[in-house]
């Protein structure tokens, strides 16, 4: 579903490069934690997946694409198969819960019956049930999170990209969010976590790989936060 | 495309930066007015070159008897028959025709007594006589734009008094509606670029206002273009409110001063009309979206680039 081949990337005026010559291979279905302190090229990661930068050199493949290949105007079909949840939510204020969610459905073109179906029931698997008439400051930050999954789910992508989406939250909060983003793991969606939260990879267990100025420390099948072999 | 979002956004834009809209409206309203008249002054000189133009001639004043300078005596039936000969022959000249001296004096003495005083042409001691008058030759032009041949072709036979080319005498009128034209042009082209410079920074603003939509847009799969859409409609919802409100002062000009008043004042001049503001209209009906909707394109693409 993404693979990485011998990918580096250097922002223009920086000599050192935010990734060095990194390869790997997510599968459809997985679910990856991305670890490594700030500025060890997570960000970096997450953004060349969404084609926001391209790679200065290597190969990046996402959903069977060639991005670095891909022209600017497929760029969007693209982005239309994957979620991205950011740990600032990111919600829009003047916007009911409903409206935020559909919001994503009416900007690429889906018809008003399909949106009026998809989002209560989206609302409803992220356990915002009876909250869509909600303004998002009335939520609490573990339910404006929910949203904001739910928005970068409506769709159905084959992949959710989440960067620190537990980092604003309690410990309680964020176990919730992490049971969510298992949920949809379930569905069969590729998801690719970037986190700072070494209990929660602790506790997942799940595929971690941990990257530090740029460089690829480890890629662990069932991994825990700061273990190394 | 849903185009229920892009409509809301369009009346939300507009109505979130109604006073930099405003501004843009306005700039819009006086340089296109401007491009406007200077189109129609443009018209005007042509609709008067085409009308005068034809029927401009130039004169050549005989010698008479008492005429000194050039004159050596009056001019001899050898000098005329070469004078008309030289003109006759300048492929320049379409037509002549000849007045004398008894004709130059009957035309005053009309003009004259049209005016209710002929006191200096009449009576024993008369100011001025017929022999005051030179015979003199008529020459119609092919080209009235090119009367030089004929003038250095006859200017320098003997018997020639004086040549007059008639434009000279409607080359004031055509400078100031050049003037004016070019003054129009000029004002219009300042503003132009006003008004470029406020649809940039209203799209600057606007961009801004909507950066957390915007944002969120890329991110799901927006397509440029419906990123881009309210924003080009709103360019082209001022430029169509800049192009009437031009329109209606371009309508206004034509019907109150141009029909109203200076056709009424000076009838002898053909005017422009309808047709003329058709043109000027289409003018500015092209230039207002394209003011618009140009940096437009070029900033939403830098700005909401995916």
């Amino acid at each position: 579903m993404i693979r990485f081949e011998k990918v580096s990337v250097t922002y223009p005026g920086q000599g050192r490069p935010a990734l060095d010559d990194i390869s790997v291979d997510i599968e459809k279905g997985e679910f990856v934690f991305l670890v490594g302190s700030s500025g060890s090229g997570k960000s970096t990661f997450l953004r060349l997946v969404l084609r926001e930068h391209r790679s200065t050199a290597g190969r990046v493949y996402v959903a069977g694409r060639e991005l670095n290949r891909l022209a600017t105007w497929k760029v969007p079909r693209l982005r239309r198969e994957i979620g991205t949840v950011f740990q600032d939510f990111r919600l829009l204020p003047n916007k009911t819960v409903h409206e935020n969610v559909a919001f994503a459905l009416q900007v690429i073109g889906k018809p008003r019956a399909q949106i009026m179906e998809l989002v209560p029931q989206t609302l409803d698997l992220v356990g915002l049930d009876g909250k869509a008439d909600r303004m998002p400051d009335e939520l609490s930050g573990g339910e404006q999170q929910r949203v904001a999954i739910a928005r970068a789910f409506v769709n159905r992508p084959k992949i959710l990209l989440a960067d620190e989406p537990t980092g604003n939250l309690d410990p309680t909060t964020s176990v919730g969010i992490m049971k969510l983003l298992d949920r949809i793991n379930r569905t069969g969606t590729t998801v690719v976590m970037s986190t700072h939260d070494n209990s929660i990879v602790d506790q997942m267990r799940k595929r971690v790989v941990e990257l530090e100025n740029g460089h690829m420390l480890r890629d662990q099948a069932q991994g825990v936060y700061g273990f190394q072999n | 495309m849903q185009l229920r979002y892009v409509f809301t956004e369009l009346a939300q834009g507009l109505r979130r930066n109604i006073s930099m809209h405003l501004a843009v409206v306005l700039t819009l309203f006086v340089s296109l007015s401007l491009v406007g008249t200077g189109v129609l002054l443009n018209q005007q000189a042509a609709i008067a070159d085409e009308q005068f133009g034809s029927q401009v001639e130039i004169t050549v004043y005989l010698c008479n008897e008492t005429d000194v300078g050039r004159c050596n005596g009056a001019v001899t039936d050898a000098q005329r028959g070469d004078i008309m000969n030289a003109i006759e022959e300048n492929p320049e000249v379409s037509g002549l025709r000849t007045e004398s001296k008894q004709d130059a004096f009957d035309k005053t003495l009309a003009v004259s007594e049209a005016q209710g005083d002929t006191r200096l042409l009449e009576g024993e001691d008369a100011a001025v006589t017929v022999e005051d008058f030179n015979d003199s030759i008529w020459i119609s032009l092919v080209d009235p734009e090119r009367s030089e041949g004929v003038e250095s072709a006859v200017a320098t036979l003997d018997g020639v008094k004086l040549i007059r080319d008639q434009r000279e005498l409607l080359e004031p009128v055509f400078d100031v509606l050049d003037a004016a034209q070019w003054g129009a042009l000029g004002v219009a082209g300042f503003l132009v670029l006003a008004a470029l410079l406020l649809v940039g920074n209203t799209i600057r603003l606007a961009a801004f206002a909507r950066r957390r939509e915007i944002g969120i847009m890329r991110l799901v799969g927006a397509s440029t273009l419906y990123i881009a859409l309210p924003f080009l409609l709103e360019a082209l919802v001022t430029a169509l409110l800049g192009v009437l409100l031009a329109g209606g002062a371009l309508a206004a000009l034509l019907r109150f001063v141009i029909h109203d008043q200076a056709a009424d004042e000076l009838k002898f001049m053909p005017w422009v009309g309808l047709g003329d503001f058709g043109v000027a209209l289409g003018a500015i009906a092209l230039l207002g979206p394209l003011l618009t909707l140009l940096p437009t394109l070029v900033l939403t693409r830098k700005y909401l680039k995916v």
